[in-house]
């Protein structure tokens, strides 16, 4: 099995969904987003272009990141999802640089001492954030809890405009891999050979 | 297509994570390594004890005060398969424990011999192996270049050479080699290292778009004024006139005012080219 992502392009409306419930699954502290919506505008009024482009950590097949970390903290499972034993976690922020996509937060010192409502943590984030630790690089899981639980990610799940789609791409008849090889799907920086696990449609 | 400082928008992005402890990390192997390297040549017995300090305490605490858990630092030996950090962190190691053998037995032994030739290759290692780690980021087109390990080898060398020279010429060391041949090789060394800054900074006209964003910053935006300044007129210039017109022949007082420059210089080419580095837009340019 091999999971992945397709984003279609031409269906995300920018409305930040995903973002805020990537927040409210993963509980992360204020300025740490897993996934977000980027703008993208060209040209000049009254002839101008907008572009919403959703990003996530791409769970890459060659991903740099696995590569450059010295203590094997960032591992790949079997499934292709890309993760980070913060256990294992030092901090020298190795991996944060060889994103090419730049997908990766540190979570700085103090970050997990105030939240959204400053230094008084809601109950919410009392429950939440005792996961994470100080000190050490934090990403997109995929949601893997709710993946093992055979459900999708929380992004895709609320996205209202079906922009996201979630599956097997080792599976040729799965509805991510006809969407790929039906209308081109293409992997970002591909140039990179990192092989990312997220394809876009245009 | 600009820079873009906010969260929400595509295009080009400065890397802002690695900066003065991480430049700091570097120059202080490079010169540590380098003064280890040719007290190895020039049999200093205290050039080779202050090379192994430099690293072990300014490289060595640069990283410690960097690193988010310092207290796991031993996990980074965990990987070197694959992981230039880990590579570089088993050199130092290595470099530490071999050069303090080779600093405590009797010079002509076996065992000196042995340690000797280890240190040295794991100081080679430390010399070079940020340059391997700048270059195995395939985010970051400027260092994505086979020139940075070259880039890293010069400049240790030549911070080995220079520092050499402020020993000798403060009393602080003997060597076997005779000055005016470690004076040349300094200017030799300050000449090849302008024309690797040059080659570097020609090769990145024709690189990619992100890679010509960064050079746009070092060499005419907001870095111009330190890069000219500092890391080329001061470090490589300044350093290379004086060296040439006046040099050892100047005293000692010259001698570490060339020191000084050199190292100023080396520091700041190595700490702008990472504030430098530019990641690509995730999806391109969009055009109408």
């Amino acid at each position: 099995m091999h999971l992945g992502m397709v984003i279609d392009l031409k269906r995300c409306v920018g409305c930040q969904a995903c973002t805020v419930a990537c927040k409210s699954e993963n509980g992360t502290p204020p300025e740490v987003l897993f996934t977000k919506v980027l703008e993208q505008v060209a040209g000049e009024y009254p002839i101008i272009k907008k572009k919403f482009i959703p990003v996530l950590c791409n769970h890459c097949e060659d991903a740099p990141c696995v590569r450059v970390c010295p203590t094997g903290a960032t591992h790949k499972r079997e499934d292709g999802i890309v993760l980070v034993d913060h256990q294992k976690c030092i901090g020298c922020r190795a991996c944060y640089v060889a994103c090419p996509y730049k997908n990766r937060i540190f979570l700085q010192k103090g970050s997990l001492k105030k939240g959204y409502f400053g230094k008084q943590l809601t109950p919410f984030e009392q429950v939440k954030y005792p996961k994470w630790q100080e000190g050490v690089v934090v990403k997109c899981t995929f949601c893997v809890e709710r993946v093992d639980q055979g459900l999708d990610p929380a992004c895709v799940q609320t996205c209202p405009a079906d922009a996201r789609v979630f599956g097997d791409l080792s599976n040729p008849e799965s509805k991510v891999s006809r969407l790929i090889r039906q209308r081109g799907g293409y992997q970002p920086l591909s140039e990179d050979n990192t092989e990312p696990s997220v394809y876009y449609l245009e | 297509m600009p820079l873009v400082a906010s969260e929400f928008v595509s295009g080009f992005r400065l890397q802002t994570e690695w900066a003065t402890l991480i430049a700091a990390a570097f120059f202080f192997g490079k010169i540590g390594a380098g003064l280890f390297l040719m007290s190895l040549f020039t049999g200093s017995w205290l050039g080779a004890l202050l090379g192994l300090l430099i690293v072990l305490i300014g490289k060595g605490g640069a990283h410690l005060l960097y690193l988010g858990r310092p207290e796991r630092f031993w996990r980074g030996l965990t990987k070197p398969g694959t992981s230039w950090v880990a590579r570089g962190f088993w050199a130092m190691l290595i470099m530490m424990v071999a050069g303090a053998i080779f600093l405590a037995l009797p010079p002509g032994s076996a065992g000196w011999w042995i340690a000797e030739v280890i240190a040295g290759i794991s100081a080679f290692i430390v010399a070079i192996y940020d340059g391997f780690l700048l270059n195995a980021s395939p985010s970051i087109p400027l260092w994505n270049t086979a020139m940075m390990p070259v880039l890293c080898l010069f400049y240790s060398l030549l911070g080995g050479t220079s520092l050499t020279l402020f020993l000798i010429n403060f009393g602080l060391a003997t060597v076997r080699i005779q000055e005016a041949f470690l004076s040349h090789m300094e200017i030799v060394l300050l000449i090849t290292n302008l024309i690797a800054v040059g080659l570097y900074l020609i090769s990145m006209t024709h690189a990619t778009a992100a890679a010509r964003k960064s050079l746009q910053l070092l060499v005419g935006g907001t870095y111009a004024v330190p890069f000219y300044g500092l890391a080329i007129g001061v470090g490589l210039v300044f350093t290379l006139l004086m060296a040439y017109f006046v040099g050892v022949a100047g005293g000692p007082g010259v001698v570490g005012l060339i020191t000084a420059a050199d190292l100023v210089g080396h520091y700041f080419i190595f700490f702008l080219l990472l504030r430098v580095g530019v990641y690509k837009p995730v999806l391109g340019q969009l055009t109408i």
